[in-house]
Parts: structure tokens; C-alpha cells; sequence
């Protein structure tokens, strides 16, 4: 009896490190299981790279969101940043008709918009849900008034070589999916391998420990916001290429709420500390996954949102209760 | 009133708090509440306050018995806690604050200012206090603040009032106001409890004792019966002292001065002057408010100083930067493990090494093999129990945690270790092995600076002592002349004659 109790609760305790530690897979294998069963034709090439080449742009602003996120910060400027860099893009190409200044300019740009979040946030002292509101409504202010209403459209001359960027592909994998894992292999480098990455979780998790160590918080968080900028100006540079024509008033809208979205679902605590730079990039897919599964089941467009919400607010409850054992 | 708290038995965990406590105190009397920091003091009188209930034990008000006690009903018995920390919204106006969950109503739903302003003013001005009941708290000083605090117990007619070291942020003219409310109110029947450290207050206010040691109750009486001397004896008590570490390992103590204090000078401390030399190690003490607390954190250019210098061999300290007082061959172990040591979400490993990253490692990247080899090499030195240095720092006991934050230290290999309360809330054995890691690194020409209020801690690491008593050096004492009389005496201000 007493041998049986044992092997028992071993295997609980098992059970809950795997729930724990690889939460983000076993949601993942159950949606992809879901989406099979509602459709066979969802295990095609096409298909699957589909995902990836739809995820990319929101999945290469995660990356950085991630980051914010593991650090106890947020970011809600994501899709004006994105707006606002992918117009002075096209702009930018427009006038230059390169291409390595064009994604020199955006990152670089991604840069200084990383930049000015992070000084307010650290020099300013200002909360950073609040600073990102502000910039999130200057940006789009600001390129909306640049755009005069029309949309930000590539030159003739320019068009098929930068067209090519996105919708490209090598080897028959396309270039936003080489893109995407790149950068989330990147990302994930620079968390699990070096001292900053250390850092980021140190301030997430106890900043006045962090501190005491000799951590200096201000300079972490800035670069975060640094990182996530070029980033965004990366994703800039991509959606450009991806639609050629930018819509000042509603390119990249929405993209805080998917990135936000895709770092909670891949199960990284919103309270700072721990994260998964992993789980994001399973975030993003998942998000792409119940978005195709809802269109291949017929269920009507408008309850999209509906649906992501519900798998969002489960997603999160699932690691409240691990963390409250 | 008349109170009676019988065999009252409090334990938090393993720890028991209060070992069947009696007291009893009686109608317009000041009942002084003495002991060392830990002794249970507070915890009485939360119990009484109905904040913790009691394991077992009894509290008898005016004859009848009172049972589940809680604030709630402690408020309708008219006792009044006013505790050590202030409880105001800095936000809210004095008033509000004054009357925050006992608002007077008009018509049942509306907050009737009016008599609100009024009735707050009336008591401010009683006190003298001078200050405004529409004042918003935020812009009042902490002694105000205090003050505020204490009419919030005299609003309505309490007649028990609790205040634990109340004078903490008090001058003394605010003291002498205090006390004569105190002395006014007591002649109206109104009997307090008043918990403090310091024996000029004790003896010029109190007309009663109790004292308290490690839970226990000891002695009760008449003030007048005792002297500060018969007081602090009793609060100190006679220890078994265990055998000396410092016996087994010598330390050479040079004239060279590592690190130089000048005139320092703080938000709670000031004038405040030593240097340390290597092989030496220096113990800081003083009682809760003394200004220890934000002197060790000031050294570590973690708290601002406002004036003062200090200089290492290396010259003047840039104390703006944490990360250069470590690379100058400054280390600090914070107090409070928790809060301020470990970093919850990281492994053992990487809890260990964030200073060494901070202050030596060079490159990038980190290689985890040799992080490894690191870390065995202060799990054998510190013999820290692990299973893998890959579990989350919170599996570990306290006193396991305490050494990965000691390591995380020593692999900077500094000159001079700064230790705020290096044992706090560890078990005995992990103590003494850190009593055997300080004198070991002294043994090694370190110069040790240990901030610490437990007496055995002093006896068996301290060279010399610097004692607190409000923010000032009270003593200096050579290991000759350490004793715990001596000690408690200088940091209860036993010394510095009366109040005026």
C-alpha cells in the first residue's frame, strides 16, 4: 500500500512539471490536434508555411514584446511604431531606391522609437503602460499627418526587387518564415546564453535584488526597449514589402494586442521573471492556428475575436493556478 | 480599563513568538513594554489588537472574558494600536485619514465634512500640534505624520492606547508634547501601553514595567522600584555563551585603511566617521531606528547619501554606481533574504553568479559548464545543500539560500564585506557557519563590516563595535570593553541623560 501511495505521487509531481515546464507545447499539440480533426488538408506544406509567412510580422514584434514582458514592463506602441516606420520606409526606398538603406533606415529608426520609450520610462520615471499609451497615439499621429489620408505606396521602379523581400522564397521555404525563425532563434539566444538575458529575468523577477547585485536596472530596461525597437523596424520593413502599399491609419493596428497575446498564451508570467522566448514563437503559431482552424470550420469572421479571447483568458488562468500551488 | 492577557502562547511556524505571556495592566496607568528587538513585544500586542489570534491564553477586559478577538471588535472596546510603521494615504486629506472606515454620516450616506473638519481639528489643536485637518498628509513631515497618528487614537475616546515606538521620528519638544497629552489623557482614566527602546522615555513616562526576553514573560513592577541599569539587565538576561570561533583562526590586523568614512550623513543617521583595516571585523549595532539600516545600504551607494565622503585605497568612492563600489572592492550582503537577496525566478546557479557577472565576467556569452564549476566550487567552500544547481533557488532552506547569496559575494573577492544582518531568520548551525566564514575571511585580510543587533553575533565576530543611538555614534568599543550591558546601555541611550 505504502510503495503504491509513493509511485503516486511521484508521478503527480511529474505530471506537474511537465504541465509547468512544457505548457506551451501540450497547448500547442492539442490545438494542432483540434485543427487536424476539423480538417486532414491542414497538414499540407502550403498550409503550414502559410502560417509562419501570416505570423511573421506580429511574431518578430512578440519577440521584443517578450523581452518587455519578462522584465515586468509592457509595450503598447507596437503597431504605431510599426505604422509609423513602415511608411517612412516606403518613403525612404522611394527616395533612395535602396533596399539596405531602406532596412538600415527602419531598423535604425526602430532604434531611436525603442529609444525614447525606454528614457521615459527609466529617466522620466514614468510607468511604462503610460508612455507607450502616449507614444502608441503620437506615432500613428505623426504618420498619419505625413500620409495626408493616402496610402504610402511603392515606386514603380522598386516594386518587384522589394515585393521579392516577402513574398519570396529559398528553397521553397518562404523568406518571412526564415525570417521569423531567425530572429525568435536570435531572441532566444540572447535570453537563455548571455548576461543580458540574465539580466532581463533578474529585473522581472526582483529588481531591488537585481540592484543590490549591481545590475543596473535603468541601462536593462532601456536596452530592452532598444532591442524591441529595431525589431519593430525590422517588421516595419517586412510588412512594406508584404503589402507595398501602407495605409497610415490602420497599418500594424492591433499588433500590441496579438503580441501581448502570443507572449501570454506561450506562457510567460505577465508579472515579470519568467519567460519563454519558445513559448512565444508556439504563441504566434497558436494564435495563426485558431485563427485558419475558425475559417476551415465556418465559424462567421466576427467571432474571431471571441474565440482568441476565451483561449487568451484559459491560457492564463492555466499558469495562475500553477504558480498559486 | 482593566486588562488581563493570561497564558497567552503565539507560535509562526517553528518559531514559537510568545511562551504563555501574562500581563496585566490597569486604569489610567502608562504601562512601559520592554525588550530586545524579536523579544515579542509587538506580537502581544497584536494578539491583543485581535490582528494575530493566539494559540492558547485568555484576554479578560474589565472582568469578562473576551473571546476571537479581532480589530473589529478591538475597536469597539476602545483599544487603539497605534503601530510602528505609519498606516496613512498620503493622499487623503488629514481628516479623511483620521476618520478613514469611521466616517460620520449625514443622512445615513453622505460623509459630513463639516463635522468631520471640526472634530479632527479639535483634537490636532489639543495636542498643539498645529497642523490642519484639511491638509493633504503627503506634504506633512514624518514627525506630523506621527502626530497625525496619535490623534486618529485620541479621536474617538479610546481607553487603551498601544503605541509602539512611537518617537521614533520625533525631536524632543515633539516628545514632551507627546507626553504631556499622554500625562493629560492618563488623568482622564485612559490607560496606555507604550512599547520602547529607549530608557529616558521609559523612565520619564511610564508609571509601570513589563519586560519580555525570547517570548518569555520576566519581570513586572513599578518603574520607580527599577533603574536603567536594573532595566537593561533584566531585557538582556544571562546567555550561555558558546564557545569562540574566533579562538581556532587568527587574524592579523594591519595599520593599512581599506575603506574611510567621513562624516557621513543620511536621512536617519549623521556624523557618522570610521575607517577599517584589513583583517579586521567591525560590528554595527544599534536598536530598531537607530539609522543602521540605511547606513549599510548607504556604503553600497544603494541609499543617497547627503553628505559625507568615502575613500578606498583606490581614492574617493563613485557612489552613484553600484556596479563601480563593487569593482572598487566593495561587497554588500543586503539584509532581508527575501526581499532584497534572492531573485525568485532564476536557478541556484545564476542566483549564485549575478555578481560575479556584474563585476569580473568579461565575455557575452555565458558558458554554463564553467558557471557550473564555479558554483562547486563555492558549494564546497560554503557546503551548501543541493541536489542540482539548476533547481529554483526558493526549493532551498533559509539558511541554504543565505550561503548562495554569501557566494554570490565572495566571488567578487572583495576587500571589504559589508553584512547587513547576515543571519537573519536562519537556523543555528548555518549560523555558526557564517560566524566561520566571517572570521575566516578576516583570517584572509579581509576587513568585515557587520551590521547586526544579536549580541551572541557580536561576541563572537567583533574587533570593535560602533553603537547607534538615534542616528549618532553613542560608543565606540574596543573587544575589551564589549559587553551586552554595555551595549543595551549605549543603545538605549542609558548614557545621555534626561530628556530636557
Amino acid at each position: 500500500m505504502k510503495c503504491l501511495a509513493m509511485k503516486n505521487i511521484d508521478w503527480k509531481e511529474r505530471w506537474r512539471n511537465i504541465t509547468t515546464n512544457y505548457s506551451h507545447w501540450l497547448s500547442f499539440i492539442l490545438l494542432m490536434v483540434v485543427a487536424i480533426i476539423v480538417s486532414p488538408a491542414f497538414l499540407s506544406w502550403n498550409n503550414l508555411t502559410n502560417l509562419f509567412v501570416q505570423g511573421a510580422v506580429v511574431g518578430i514584434c512578440a519577440m521584443g514584446m517578450s523581452l518587455i514582458i519578462s522584465a515586468g514592463m509592457i509595450d503598447l506602441s507596437v503597431g504605431s511604431s510599426v505604422a509609423l516606420l513602415s511608411g517612412l520606409g516606403v518613403m525612404v526606398l522611394n527616395a533612395t531606391h535602396s533596399l539596405a538603406l531602406t532596412v538600415l533606415f527602419c531598423m535604425g529608426g526602430g532604434l531611436i522609437v525603442g529609444l525614447v520609450n525606454g528614457l521615459l520610462v527609466t529617466k522620466g520615471r514614468i510607468a511604462p503602460f503610460i508612455v507607450t499609451l502616449a507614444t502608441m497615439s503620437a506615432w500613428r499621429s505623426v504618420i498619419n499627418q505625413l500620409g495626408q489620408g493616402g496610402p504610402f505606396t511603392v515606386n514603380e521602379a522598386m516594386y518587384a526587387s522589394f515585393r521579392n523581400i516577402a513574398a519570396g522564397r529559398l528553397f521553397g521555404i518562404p523568406h518571412l518564415m526564415i525570417f521569423f525563425i531567425v530572429i525568435s532563434f536570435i531572441t532566444a539566444m540572447l535570453m537563455s546564453k548571455t548576461k543580458f538575458g540574465t539580466y532581463v529575468y533578474a529585473v522581472g523577477s526582483n529588481q531591488q535584488a537585481a540592484r543590490l547585485s549591481g545590475i543596473n536596472v535603468n541601462r536593462v530596461k532601456t536596452l530592452i526597449f532598444v532591442y524591441a525597437g529595431a525589431l519593430y523596424g525590422l517588421a516595419a520593413f517586412l510588412l512594406a514589402s508584404r503589402l507595398t502599399s501602407i495605409q497610415a491609419a490602420s497599418a500594424g493596428s492591433g499588433y500590441e494586442m496579438d503580441a501581448i497575446a502570443a507572449v501570454a498564451i506561450g506562457g510567460t508570467s505577465m508579472d515579470g521573471g519568467r519567460g519563454k522566448i519558445l513559448g512565444t514563437f508556439l504563441g504566434v503559431l497558436m494564435l495563426r492556428i485558431i485563427n485558419t482552424v475558425l475559417i476551415m470550420a465556418n465559424v462567421p469572421p466576427f467571432l474571431n475575436g471571441l474565440v482568441t479571447g476565451v483561449i487568451i483568458i484559459v491560457a492564463v488562468l492555466a499558469q495562475s493556478t500553477k504558480k498559486g500551488r | 480599563m482593566i486588562l488581563e492577557m493570561k497564558n497567552i502562547v503565539k507560535t509562526f511556524g517553528p518559531v514559537q513568538a510568545l511562551k504563555d505571556v501574562s500581563f496585566t495592566a490597569g486604569r489610567g496607568e502608562i504601562h512601559g513594554l520592554l525588550g530586545e528587538n524579536g523579544a515579542g513585544k509587538t506580537t502581544l500586542m497584536n494578539v491583543l489588537a485581535g490582528s494575530f489570534a493566539p494559540d492558547s491564553g485568555s484576554i479578560v477586559i474589565d472582568g469578562s472574558p473576551v473571546e476571537g478577538m479581532t480589530p473589529r471588535k478591538a475597536a469597539s472596546l476602545k483599544i487603539r494600536f497605534i503601530h510602528q510603521e505609519l498606516n496613512l494615504c498620503n493622499d487623503l486629506c488629514v481628516y479623511q485619514n483620521m476618520f478613514l472606515g469611521e466616517e460620520y454620516c449625514a443622512q445615513g450616506w453622505k460623509i459630513d465634512k463639516k463635522r468631520e473638519v471640526q472634530h479632527a481639528q479639535r483634537v490636532l489643536d489639543s495636542m498643539n500640534s498645529g497642523i490642519l485637518a484639511t491638509t493633504v498628509v503627503g506634504e506633512l513631515d514624518t514627525s506630523q505624520k506621527q502626530m497625525v497618528e496619535i490623534a486618529r487614537a485620541l479621536l474617538f475616546s479610546s481607553e487603551l492606547i498601544i503605541m509602539d515606538e512611537p518617537t521614533t521620528a520625533l525631536n524632543n519638544q515633539e516628545i514632551m508634547k507627546l507626553f504631556t497629552i499622554m500625562e493629560k489623557l492618563k488623568h482622564q482614566g485612559v490607560t496606555f501601553i507604550y512599547i520602547s527602546h529607549k530608557m529616558p522615555e521609559l523612565f520619564h513616562i511610564c508609571d509601570k514595567y513589563t519586560v519580555l526576553r525570547d517570548g518569555v514573560f520576566i519581570q513586572s513592577g513599578d518603574i520607580k522600584d527599577i533603574d536603567e541599569h536594573k532595566a537593561t539587565e533584566l531585557l538582556v538576561g544571562k546567555r550561555f555563551v558558546q564557545a569562540h570561533i574566533k579562538d581556532g583562526i587568527q587574524a592579523v590586523i594591519t595599520d593599512e585603511v581599506v575603506l574611510k568614512a567621513t562624516a557621513l550623513q543620511g536621512k536617519s543617521f549623521r556624523d557618522i566617521s570610521f575607517s577599517l583595516h584589513p583583517g579586521e571585523i567591525v560590528v554595527c549595532t544599534g536598536l530598531q531606528g537607530s539609522g543602521t539600516d540605511e547606513l549599510a545600504t548607504s556604503l553600497f551607494g544603494a541609499t543617497q547619501l547627503h553628505q559625507g565622503s568615502i575613500e578606498t585605497k583606490g581614492g574617493p568612492l563613485n557612489l552613484k554606481d553600484i556596479r563601480s563600489v563593487m569593482r572598487s572592492g566593495i561587497a554588500m550582503i543586503p539584509r532581508n533574504r527575501k526581499e532584497r537577496g534572492i531573485v525568485p525566478d532564476l536557478n541556484i546557479r545564476t542566483n549564485k553568479s549575478l555578481a560575479f557577472l556584474v563585476a569580473k565576467h568579461t565575455s557575452f556569452l555565458v558558458d554554463q559548464k564553467r558557471e557550473h564549476a564555479r558554483f562547486e566550487k563555492s558549494r564546497k567552500r560554503m557546503n551548501i545543500r543541493v541536489s542540482s544547481d539548476r533547481d529554483p533557488i526558493t526549493s532551498l532552506s533559509g539558511g541554504n539560500q543565505q550561503k548562495v547569496i554569501l557566494s554570490r559575494w565572495l566571488e567578487i573577492d572583495a576587500d571589504v564585506y559589508i553584512m547587513d544582518n547576515p543571519t537573519q531568520g536562519i537556523d543555528v548551525g548555518a549560523k555558526f557557519a557564517i560566524y566561520k566564514l566571517v572570521v575566516e575571511l578576516a583570517a584572509e585580510g579581509k576587513a568585515v563590516l557587520v551590521f547586526t543587533s544579536e549580541f551572541p553575533e557580536i561576541q563572537q565576530l567583533a574587533d570593535r563595535c560602533i553603537v547607534l543611538y538615534k542616528g549618532e555614534v553613542a560608543a565606540h568599543l574596543s573587544r575589551s570593553e564589549i559587553s551586552e550591558v554595555a551595549i543595551m546601555e549605549y543603545s538605549t541611550g542609558t548614557h545621555k541623560g534626561s530628556l530636557q
